[in-house]
Formats: C-alpha cells, sequence, structure tokens
C-alpha cells in the first residue's frame, strides 16, 4: 500500500532504536525493502546482512543484496556455519511441534513456508495491485497430512511471523483452513504485526512453495523457520504462491518437482486440474504416504482455480522428499529425523549456494562467471524456470541474443506461466525482430495475469517494434502503473519518449527508474543517449561511463561510450574503448563500424578501409557499410570507386534520407573540390 | 516513395484519390509537431476536422479564394509527403480541384514549390513534396502552406476531410551518417 513509512514505524519503532525488530529475520528483510524503496541503501544492505544472518535460508533477502550490489559471496553466507544454525532451529522447532499441533506429516510445510522473504517484499510493493491474485494460499493446499487441516498457511504464519502470512491467512482461509486460521491468527495477533502488513496480505497473498524434496530447484523464497513451532517444515520450503509479479524466483517451483504438472497447478487455471492433480498425486504418492495429503493438495488446487490467479508459481507444495519423510515418519524417532534433516539442510544449503553465486554475479553483470556457475547445477535443477530464464538474462546481458532466446524459451516450455524475466525475453525478442514470437509472448502474458508489468512491458515492446511509439508509450504508462517499483517499466517508457523526440518526459522516466533501482543500467544508457542527441556530449560520456561501469562486458555499451568519447574529440580513447568492444563480441558489426567512422574522421583512410572490407563479410547487405566506404573514396578522390560504392549502397534499398545524401554525394563527385560541401 | 494514386495519372498532374492510405514505413507523420490554422472556416467545420482522424468531419472554408491552410513548425523539418483525403462523390462543387504547395519561413516568404490538379478525387490523394532533383527529396522548412486556387464545378467554398503529413524518421542511433538496414546492425544499434 506504499504506506512505508508507517510500515517503518511500526517495524522499529523511533524512539527505541535499539529494540530487537519483531519477527526476526522477516522483520529485518521487510525493513530493509522499506529502506531500499526509500533510497536508504546501506541501511538497507544492512538490515539485509541481518534478516540473512539470523535466518539463513531468507533467500529473498540474498537477492535484494544482489540486486543492491552488496552481496558476499553464496558460500559465505550458504556454509556449513548457517546449516548448523538452521538445523538448529529445526530441532527447537520440530520438538516444540510435536507438542503443539501433534501433526506429523506437514509435508506441507510448504505451505507454511511463506517465504518470508517472498511475500514481504511482494507486499510491500505490491499491495494494491495484487487483490485479485489471491493465490492462495496453496499453503492451504498443501494440506497437512493426518488428516490436519491445511495448516501450511496458519502454521506459517504462526512461525513466521510473516506478515505477509498472516495476511493470507486471514484473508483467504479457505473452509478446510478455516480452523486453523483462526487458531494461528490467534496466536500471531498478538505478535504485532505492522498493521500494513496485515492488510497486505490480505490483498495479495503470495506463496511460493518450495519443493526442497528433490533438492529441486528452490525457488527463492525460502522461509526460514525462525520461529518456532512448526509443525514439520522444514525451513527450507517456501511454498509461495507468487503471483507474476512477486514471482522471482517463483515459478521455478514449479518446475521442479512436479515440474510441468505443478506448474500447471499453480496455473490457477482450472483446467489443468485434474491433469495436474493427477500428476501431483502422482508424483506424490511417492513422498507423502498419507492420503490427506493428497485431498489437501486437491484442496488446494480447486483454491487455486477458484482464486483465479493468475498464478505464476507453482505452488509446490512438495516438500522435501527428505524432509518430508522425516516428517512423515516423526514418530519413528528424532534421531533419524535429525541426521536426515542435517543432510537434508546441508544439501539443501548447497543448492543454495550454487544458485546464490550465479545469481549474484548475474547482478554483478558478471554474466560470463555467473553462466559457468549456473551450469555446474545438476540437469534436474538446470532445468527448471528460474534458472533457464537467469542463463537468458545472463546472454542478455552479454548481448547474446540468440542464446538468450533458446533459453527463455525453454524456460517458458519448462514453466509456461512464471512471468519474471519475461520482460526480458520480450526485448530479446524485439531486438530479434520476431514480431509474431512477441505478440505471440504479449498476448500469454496477458492472459496469465492481466496486472503485471512484464506482461503489458511484453505489449509495449510489440507495439514498438512496429513503430507505434504512441501506443507503446500507454503500454509502458499501464506496467508502471501496475507496478510502480518496476524499474525496467520506466526505463521502457522512456525510450518510447526518445523514439518520440519527447526528451523531457524521456528524461523523467529514465530518472525514475534510476530511483527504484540504481543499478539498472539500461535507464542509465538512455540518459547517455538522451544527452548525445542533443550534443551535451559530456553528459552523455558520464552516463554511458556509469552504465558501463555497472555492466562491463556489454559491447553495445562499449560503443556507445566511444561514440561518446568521439564526440568529445577525445578519439585516442574511443579507438581503445572499439577495439575491447570488438573483442568482446565478435558477432556485433557496430564497433567495426564505427571504428571506421573515426578512423575516417581522423583521416586515417586506409585502416578505416581495412576495417570496412572486413565488415563487408560480416554484413553483406549493409547499405552504411558501402555508404560509408564511398564516401571514404570519394575523399580520397578516387571517384570511380566512390561511384561504385554508392552504386552498391543505393542498390541495397536504405531508407529515403539515405537515398537522397547518397545521391547528392554522387552528384557532387564531379564538382571541384573547393565547392563540395561536407556529406 | 509513396505509392501514386491507383486511377491514371496524367502528366499534367491530375489526381484521383486512392482508397488505402500507403505511406512508406521509413516515413513518420509530423501533423503532431505542428500549429495547424486555417483562412477561414464555418462554425462547426474548423480546422480540427482535418486532424481528427474521422473522414465524415470536414472542414469547410468561408470567405474568398484561395482558401489556405497552414502547418508551421517550431523547427525546421524534412517533409516529403502530403496526403489528402476529399471525395467528389460526397462533395461535388466543393470539391478542390486546384491546390498550391508552398513552402518557407514563415508568412512572409513562402514560395510555391508544387501545384497539383485533381480530377474528381475519391479518396486519399498522395502528393510528393520531393521534386525531380535527388537532392531534393524533402523539403526543409518550417512552414507549409496549402492553398486552394479552384473547386470542382467552379465552387465557392471548399471541403477538406483530412491531411496528413509525413517526414522521413530520425535515425535512431544517434550521430551517424546513415541508416543501418541489415538485421545484424539493427539488433546490435541499441540497448533496451
Amino acid at each position: 500500500m506504499n504506506l512505508l513509512r508507517e510500515a517503518e514505524t511500526a517495524l522499529c519503532p523511533a524512539n527505541e532504536p535499539n529494540a530487537e525488530v519483531p519477527n526476526g529475520a522477516a522483520g529485518h528483510y521487510l525493513l530493509g525493502l522499506i529502506y531500499r524503496y526509500t533510497g536508504r541503501r546501506t541501511c538497507a544492505v544492512d538490515h539485509f546482512m541481518q534478516a540473512l544472518a539470523i535466518d539463513p535460508l531468507l533467500w529473498a533477502a540474498y537477492e535484494e543484496l544482489c540486486i543492491l550490489g552488496a552481496a558476499e559471496e553464496a558460500s559465505e553466507c550458504f556454509n556449513d556455519a548457517a546449516a548448523f544454525r538452521v538445523q538448529q532451529q529445526q530441532l527447537s522447532e520440530s520438538s516444540s511441534q510435536n507438542l503443539t499441533i501433534g501433526t506429523e506429516c506437514q509435508s506441507l510445510p510448504s505451505s507454511m513456508a511463506l517465504g518470508s522473504g517472498d511475500t514481504s517484499p511482494r507486499h510491500s510493493k505490491q499491495l494494491h495491485a495484487n487483490n485479485t491474485r489471491e493465490t492462495l494460499s496453496h499453503p492451504h493446499g498443501t494440506v497437512m497430512v493426518a488428516g490436519h487441516p491445511p495448516i501450511g498457511g496458519p502454521s506459517n504464519i504462526s512461525q513466521y511471523y510473516t506478515p505477509p502470512a498472516v495476511t493470507q491467512l486471514s484473508g483467504v482461509a479457505p473452509p478446510p483452513l478455516c480452523r486453523n486460521a483462526q487458531l494461528y491468527l490467534n496466536a500471531i495477533g498478538g505478535d504485532g504485526y505492522t498493521k500494513s502488513n496485515v492488510n497486505a496480505v490480505i490483498q495479495a497473498p503470495r506463496r511460493k512453495f518450495v519443493d526442497e524434496g528433490k533438492l529441486r530447484k528452490v525457488s527463492g523464497r525460502l522461509f526460514s523457520d525462525s520461529g518456532t513451532r512448526r509443525s514439520t517444515r522444514l525451513s527450507g520450503e517456501a511454498a509461495a504462491n507468487t503471483n507474476s509479479n512477486a514471482s522471482q524466483l517463483g515459478g521455478n517451483g514449479a518446475n521442479h518437482f512436479s515440474a510441468k504438472s505443478l506448474g500447471g497447478l499453480s496455473s490457477s487455471s482450472s483446467k489443468t486440474n485434474s491433469a495436474v492433480l493427477r500428476s501431483v498425486t502422482l508424483r506424490r504418492g511417492q513422498s507423502w504416504a498419507n492420503e490427506n495429503f493428497d485431498e489437501g493438495r486437491r484442496s488446494q488446487i480447486f483454491y487455486d482455480s477458484c482464486a483465479d490467479n493468475t498464478v505464476t508459481t507453482s505452488s509446490m507444495s512438495a516438500l522435501a522428499d527428505g524432509k518430508c519423510l522425516e516428517q512423515d515418519k516423526m514418530g519413528c524417532g528424532i534421531s533419524a529425523h535429525d541426521s536426515r534433516l542435517a543432510s537434508g539442510i546441508r544439501e539443501f544449503l548447497g543448492l543454495l549456494r550454487t544458485l546464490g553465486e550465479g545469481y549474484r554475479l548475474s547482478c554483478l553483470y558478471r554474466s560470463q562467471e555467473a553462466l559457468e556457475v549456473y551450469l555446474r547445477l545438476s540437469q534436474h535443477q538446470f532445468n527448471t524456470g528460474w534458472v533457464l530464464s537467469q542463463v537468458g538474462k545472463a546472454h542478455f546481458e552479454l548481448v547474446d541474443y540468440f542464446e538468450a532466446d533458446r533459453f527463455f524459451d525453454l524456460a517458458r516450455r519448462v514453466s509456461p506461466y512464471t512471468l519474471e524475466g519475461m520482460d526480458i525475453y520480450s526485448t530479446v525478442l524485439y531486438h530479434l525482430e520476431e514480431e509474431m514470437k512477441l505478440s505471440y509472448l504479449a498476448q500469454e502474458l496477458i492472459s496469465v495475469d492481466r496486472l503485471s508489468p512484464q506482461a503489458w512491458c511484453a505489449m509495449g515492446n510489440c507495439y514498438s517494434l512496429q513503430k507505434d511509439h504512441e501506443t507503446a508509450v500507454k503500454n509502458f504508462q499501464r506496467a508502471v502503473h501496475v507496478d510502480s517499483r518496476f524499474a525496467y517499466a520506466h526505463t521502457l517508457c522512456g525510450h518510447e519518449y526518445v523514439a518520440l523526440e519527447d526528451f523531457e518526459n524521456g528524461i523523467k522516466c529514465y530518472q525514475s527508474a534510476l530511483q527504484v533501482d540504481e543499478r539498472h543500467y539500461n535507464a542509465w544508457y538512455g540518459l547517455g543517449v538522451v544527452y548525445l542527441r542533443q550534443e551535451k556530449f559530456e553528459f552523455a560520456e558520464h552516463h554511458f561511463r556509469k552504465a558501463f561501469h555497472i555492466n562491463p562486458c556489454s559491447s553495445v555499451l562499449m560503443c556507445y561510450l566511444g561514440m561518446a568519447l568521439h564526440s568529445l574529440k577525445r578519439d585516442e580513447e574511443a579507438l581503445e574503448i572499439m577495439e575491447k568492444a570488438i573483442s568482446a563480441d565478435k558477432k556485433n558489426p557496430l564497433p567495426m563500424y564505427q571504428k571506421a567512422n573515426i578512423l575516417s574522421s581522423l583521416e586515417r583512410f586506409d585502416e578505416a578501409l581495412k576495417e570496412l572490407e572486413q565488415l563487408k563479410e560480416y554484413a553483406p547487405r549493409e547499405s552504411s557499410v558501402y555508404a560509408l566506404m564511398g564516401k571514404i573514396y570519394k575523399r580520397l578522390n578516387v571517384h570511380e570507386k566512390a561511384m561504385f560504392y554508392f552504386g552498391i549502397a543505393l542498390d541495397l534499398k536504405p531508407p529515403a534520407a539515405d537515398v537522397a545524401t547518397i545521391k547528392s554525394a554522387m552528384e557532387k563527385l564531379y564538382l571541384p573540390d573547393e565547392l563540395e560541401d561536407t556529406l | 516513395m509513396a505509392t501514386e494514386s491507383d486511377g491514371e495519372e496524367d502528366t499534367a498532374g491530375k489526381l484521383t484519390g486512392s482508397q488505402h492510405l500507403e505511406v512508406d514505413d521509413d516515413l513518420r507523420e509530423m501533423a503532431k509537431k505542428a500549429a495547424w490554422s486555417v483562412s477561414s472556416c464555418k462554425p462547426g467545420n474548423g480546422v480540427l476536422a482535418l486532424r481528427d482522424d474521422n473522414l465524415d468531419t470536414y472542414w469547410q472554408s468561408d470567405g474568398a479564394q484561395p482558401h489556405l491552410v497552414n502547418i508551421q513548425f517550431q523547427k525546421k523539418v524534412k517533409l516529403q509527403l502530403l496526403v489528402l483525403y476529399v471525395d467528389f462523390k460526397l462533395d461535388e462543387s466543393y470539391t478542390p480541384s486546384k491546390i498550391s504547395i508552398r513552402a518557407g519561413d514563415g508568412f512572409h516568404n513562402l514560395k510555391e514549390i508544387k501545384t497539383v490538379e485533381f480530377k474528381k478525387p475519391v479518396g486519399w490523394v498522395h502528393i510528393p513534396l520531393s521534386g525531380t532533383d535527388p537532392r531534393e527529396t524533402f523539403i526543409h522548412t518550417f512552414m507549409l502552406q496549402l492553398a486552394v486556387l479552384s473547386n470542382h464545378l467552379n465552387g465557392r467554398d471548399t471541403h477538406v476531410r483530412q491531411i496528413k503529413i509525413y517526414g522521413p524518421r530520425p535515425n535512431p542511433v544517434p550521430h551517424q551518417p546513415f541508416h543501418f538496414i541489415s538485421k545484424e546492425f539493427i539488433t546490435y544499434s541499441t540497448l533496451r
């Protein structure tokens, strides 16, 4: 609801600076978010670190740290000490739980595990938007085994103070849950959740389920049990139905386990129900001995479909198999449970380590390394939606659009309802000029979730590709309206304004994007282009440099930086950067062309011609190459060659503006030098 | 270049309208950046009707000939194509028959650049603004004035239903001497 100030005061009362933040990790996480959105980066980083310290499985906090660019190595965060802590938490919980709840197979840890991280961030952000997404509580779905009504949600709540969880609970409780809900709500009531959270929760429950069982990909929000009594949930599980927006990692969950089935499941479309149900039951059959679970699942599914959500994540109510089994046999002895728990936790943390490292590197735009890290994952894990789209994103940052397209395509096939990362995919398709694919993607995304910024970004990209910039602006503004904290929507809006030559609005948009996320290099780039157009070359250079600083491996950025330097007449540096760009990406013809341009303006014609000859091989049907060659030959007064090349350039049908330039150049070829105007 | 009218085209430059508006992709409409004014109009049929994308509404002049439509830009722009929608069947004697196009910096120094004659046009009439000289594919100007010199059947006042004006698109990559056309170049030419 954007009541950040109130939320902040609630979490951290002003006159008690040292008071303990309520809800431990979740509270710190929320505070971190609040600071991030109000621009206080160091405080935000501080709180996220604390959240991670208290609860090492709080993936959302780690994610936010990565986005802020301040994350440490994943191996440090998710190391053995962390494992130990988690284990302790589990142990304390399980013992108390035995008494309080007495359910064993809480296989649904998932439900519970409302990814604190997950929901919270999303909550604070999207409270307003997501009323409809009540992706219900799948947690509910995950019914508690052993005849316990799905406590999932409620239990979570009790545990996790995650306020969102609470609200969710209150808001959505399907009948079976009711009982538990009440129970938990009361318990929670006293916890002093911030009001905003509560409200928020009601608005947008999002939960992610993470299937830990087979250590499938853990979706972002792991919920850690910072708490107390929880039924059998393993901290790892975070069940979250993330809505598209939320699903940062969401969708992934779906992937694993029941992979596609879950995917279908999550998508809250009723038609998937039966299919999903079947597959789910099948899969679950193995892990869960309890049929109640199935029942719970079924109800969950129904809720899902009823919920009418656009679902993005699959409710993975999968439980970590290992843990699940352990839980199941709670009666079988705590010791067995403990050791399995321990190994489960270790494996889990191992997975988190890899994913975390990959994500961190990806956010630091060290995309090559990130790719290597992701490749280390096992086949199962790699083939999940989240990982695939992260890999796609990494390729995108490296300006390798074909590979990015391939990976995003795979990601969509594996998890067709994820929304996260789809905005990047739409940009990839825009660059590749794949109109049909792009419009198809946009339609699909809108049908999945009309209220997600990614869907509107995709639509906007679609119109922009058709050069209908006005409609594109409208679409991007809708995306901004739906979620004003989605930096990319602002940036894309800015691009459209610039295409319409409305520089003022463009600059405003880029600046709002930067307010949301300072490390959004696309916005820095956009500002640079605007200033380049307005001939404010120093500003342009400054902005391009900032963008380059954030993302040092994009050859396009290097190229633009070089162009700005050339305009500032710092040609030596410009040439250096172009060399770098050329070596960084062999497939990008632009730096070579720019280099030739710079060389020809420096009157080093032979070198320029050499570059252009090479370029001819790369892009034989590019008229600007021939036109530039013609121009150079004209300067060298080699008229026949100049005419020859101008002729080829014209044959390749450049746009009318170029035709005019080239033709007039040809006419002037035979005039004496003194009367020649520059082209 | 934009397609000429579907019908016959006399050497004298008589044009009949085409049903569809066909404009090249590398042109874009410039009208939004301009200030439009007319020499006279009947109340209810003013200059807005020329820009409302509605072919049922029209501008009707209400004074002496020649009737003028003035299009003024804030800076010098390149213009390539002018398109008018006129309909003889509906407007008969109100349909313009001879139009003169003038360009210049302001009202004081307009110079005629083209004259066209229509012969019972129905539909969109495309008038390219370039001369025969390849250097003059565009007109580089602050202002364009459309003067209706005479109407069909010697009508006094005129109806024009819609006017659109087109110019070249700016290069998406700034400060380049030439546009990029091949896919390889375009893909890498900008970031988003």
